[in-house]
């Protein structure tokens, strides 16, 4: 293993690392634009020059490599390589650098969305000049649109080519390029080919500055308004990890977060969008109580002394329907109220996409289709026909919510029984054949975790505040399940839950939150 | 270590209270001559002095376009949080591509330090000499973008009450309807 010095201090690391990797493996900055971990090297930003020790001229440290060299050409005998990367010649080299990007650069951070995370901002405030020397006028150009989602502020770009070769690695679609050379180069799209494919939030997302917008949350609001939430995006069984943004009780945008064993660094619109869905719903704030033809809002006792009436009426004709949209902890609980029948409604498919990257959107449109499978045993296949032979009466429906179109087949088994009790955010066809109807918690207030289609356990984190008189899902059915059985547990917190689960499901055993944490835990490899 | 009083015996003429009433009289006789320091307020405004930190206003240019670009910079630098800012695409052509669509400041909350008039990168938010804007409830001392540009109208000429003093008439209504 080639011996490295950083800055004095030393630093084993294998052989074809590079020299900027090992300074971020070991605490060292090194400021740099055009690289990005996923994308090949280009080296064409010049941000991260450092000085090696018996090279003529100031390296670029993410295109230098770290190798074994000769005994004989070892400085000091021992060190393979000898960097500087805070002297004198390299900050110097770094204020001109910067002074180069800035030159055409329109400094309008106030009306800039990138301001606050822009990596422009942040070095030229720790390593460049705090003023101009250019006094010519700046070259300006109008913004255009890429596609139909993204917009680029030419003036801003400093042609770092992560777009370019984001389209060109990640989505393979290749729509950017860069057109023209030198002063002139810029950022384009061919008019027949627009950047309009599902990956394209991405790019505004990887720009280190404000040049590529996503028109979704261009002056919308200013990023340390926002309030950052690390979380799973819950519009594919694929279960990207995402960081959502939210203000007061509103979302504002959601990006993708590292995560190497799930979705690397990126994800895809349907994702990045698919918030906007939840924003104007008729949401149920307030358990409501079937009155005739009309709900009546109800408080949580006569609520949930309704429910325990309504099933307790033919206890063992009653079914449970368990959804691939909520938690294991929820369906695991409903799983114990109704032991003997357990349906479940349908996963939501859609088109499965596999990148040239290996970056997937899965075909299983539900994100917790697998976590469902292992939580509840015994899900019954056909359910019409079960529900004839068992003379099911009653059923106990965790809603899908927004994201389910109730079809005429479930119209039909709904239509059969006496009584139907659904748990539910929002007031959806479904919710307004129901008898009673439970208040829970929208896809981004919940907490609990979720499996993926990989078999790995990630954590789902409330996003938002709690709504009005809402509880949250397991809750509820855990006081439908005490008021069925006062022998039942009573769980003070979500923890307890996923304990009582892993006593039950050997896969889930031991998994606390924090054991999931913010990248999530893999079951496989375990007996089934 | 305590200390000792001496107590003070009161002579004759200090019993009589009389040269003590002269000597304070004779202080109120010379104020009679000076110029008065009191004005007749509300008939007659006190006019406060230039860089006087009152009532806010959003300024505008010629054309009649508003110079704030919602940036937030005032609110971030507002110690007391009374600035809230809904940004959104101008609808201008040409130029900021950024306007407030909605200002509000509770003047309730702010305690009129003046940051947000220095952290303003567009010379956009100022504070003006204007100090009797009391209202009857809390909702109408929140004002609006609206309301900010209209003190702007109102003070953009001149002192706010050197106008108000010139006109008796109109000196009896002074609350700024938001």
């Amino acid at each position: 293993m080639p011996l490295l010095k950083i800055d004095g201090k030393e630093i084993e690391i294998k052989s074809g690392t590079t020299v900027l990797q090992a300074a971020e493996a070991n605490g060292i900055e090194i400021p740099y634009y055009c690289y990005h971990p996923a994308l090949e090297i280009v080296g064409s930003c010049r941000m991260c020059l450092v000085q090696v020790e018996g090279m003529p001229k100031l390296q670029v440290s993410c295109n230098t490599f770290v190798s074994d060299v000769s005994s004989d050409r070892k400085v000091d005998g021992k060190y393979d390589m000898v960097v500087h990367t805070q002297n004198d010649l390299v900050v110097q080299e770094r204020k001109n650098i910067l002074e180069f990007l800035l030159l055409n650069h329109p400094l309008d951070c106030s009306v800039c969305d990138q301001a606050g995370e822009c990596y422009l901002q942040d070095y030229s405030f720790k390593f460049g000049n705090a003023h101009s020397r250019f006094d010519e006028n700046k070259r300006v150009r109008p913004n255009e649109f890429l596609g139909s989602q993204i917009v680029i502020n030419h003036n801003r770009c400093i042609m770092c080519s992560q777009c370019v070769r984001f389209t060109q690695e990640i989505s393979g679609t290749s729509e950017l390029f860069v057109e023209a050379r030198g002063y002139n180069s810029k950022i384009a799209v061919l008019e027949d080919n627009p950047l309009d494919n599902l990956l394209a939030g991405n790019v505004a997302d990887i720009c280190p500055v404000g040049a590529l917008l996503s028109t979704d949350y261009i002056h919308k609001n200013r990023i340390w308004n926002l309030k950052k939430q690390p979380s799973v995006c819950q519009d594919c069984s694929v279960g990207c990890n995402v960081d959502v943004f939210s203000q007061t009780d509103q979302i504002l945008r959601l990006t993708a977060r590292e995560n190497l064993d799930v979705n690397g660094y990126f994800m895809c619109d349907i994702g990045r969008y698919g918030f906007h869905r939840y924003e104007e719903i008729d949401r149920v704030l307030q358990p409501m109580v079937r009155k005739g033809d009309s709900f009546v809002s109800a408080d949580w006792e006569t609520a949930i002394q309704k429910t325990i009436d309504l099933i307790k009426k033919n206890k063992s004709n009653t079914a449970g329907i368990v959804s691939p949209f909520h938690t294991n902890e929820s369906n695991f609980l409903l799983g114990q109220i109704f032991k003997d029948v357990l349906g479940s409604l349908p996963p939501i498919t859609g088109e499965e996409i596999t990148y040239p990257s290996g970056f997937r959107i899965s075909a299983d449109r539900s994100p917790n289709t697998r976590g469902m499978n292992d939580i509840c045993e015994g899900i019954v296949e056909d359910l019409a026909s079960k529900i004839k032979t068992q003379d099911i009466r009653t059923l106990f429906i965790l809603d899908d919510g927004v994201d389910r179109k109730l079809d005429d087949k479930w119209k039909k088994i709904i239509g059969k029984m006496d009584s139907v009790i659904v748990l539910s955010y929002a007031m959806t066809d479904l919710a307004k054949l129901a008898h009673v109807v439970l208040p829970g918690h929208a896809p981004l207030e919940r907490e609990g975790t979720i499996t993926n289609d990989k078999g790995r356990i990630q954590w789902l984190r409330p996003s938002l505040p709690v709504k009005v008189e809402s509880k949250p899902d397991w809750e509820i059915l855990m006081l439908v399940r005490n008021a069925l059985d006062k022998k039942t547990e009573h769980f003070v917190e979500l923890g307890e839950v996923m304990k009582k689960m892993g006593e039950k499901f050997e896969n889930y055993a031991g998994i606390t939150f924090f054991k999931v944490g913010n990248q999530g835990y893999s079951i496989n490899g375990k007996s089934s | 270590m305590a200390t000792i009083v001496k107590s003070y015996e009161p002579t004759f003429w200090d019993k009589l209270y009389l040269p003590a009433l002269m000597r304070g009289l004779i202080v109120t006789f010379r104020h009679f001559f000076r110029k008065n320091v009191t004005i007749q307020y509300p008939d007659q405004k006190h006019i406060p002095p230039e860089g006087y930190r009152g009532l806010h206003r959003l300024n505008k240019y010629p054309e009649g376009r508003i110079k704030c670009v919602a940036c937030e910079m005032c609110s971030a630098a507002c110690p007391a949080d009374c600035i809230h800012i809904i940004p959104g695409p101008s609808p201008w052509d040409g130029g900021k591509e950024r306007y407030p669509v909605r200002f509000d400041i509770d003047l309730l909350r702010c305690i009129f330090c003046g940051f947000c008039e220095m952290a303003c990168p567009e010379e956009a938010i100022e504070l003006t000499e204007i100090y009797d804007f009391s209202d009857y409830t809390r909702d109408d001392l929140v004002i609006d973008k609206e309301g900010l540009l209209e003190v702007y109208d109102l003070t953009k000429d001149q002192n706010y009450y050197t106008k108000k003093n010139l006109s008796k008439a109109s000196s009896v209504n002074t609350s700024i309807d938001t």
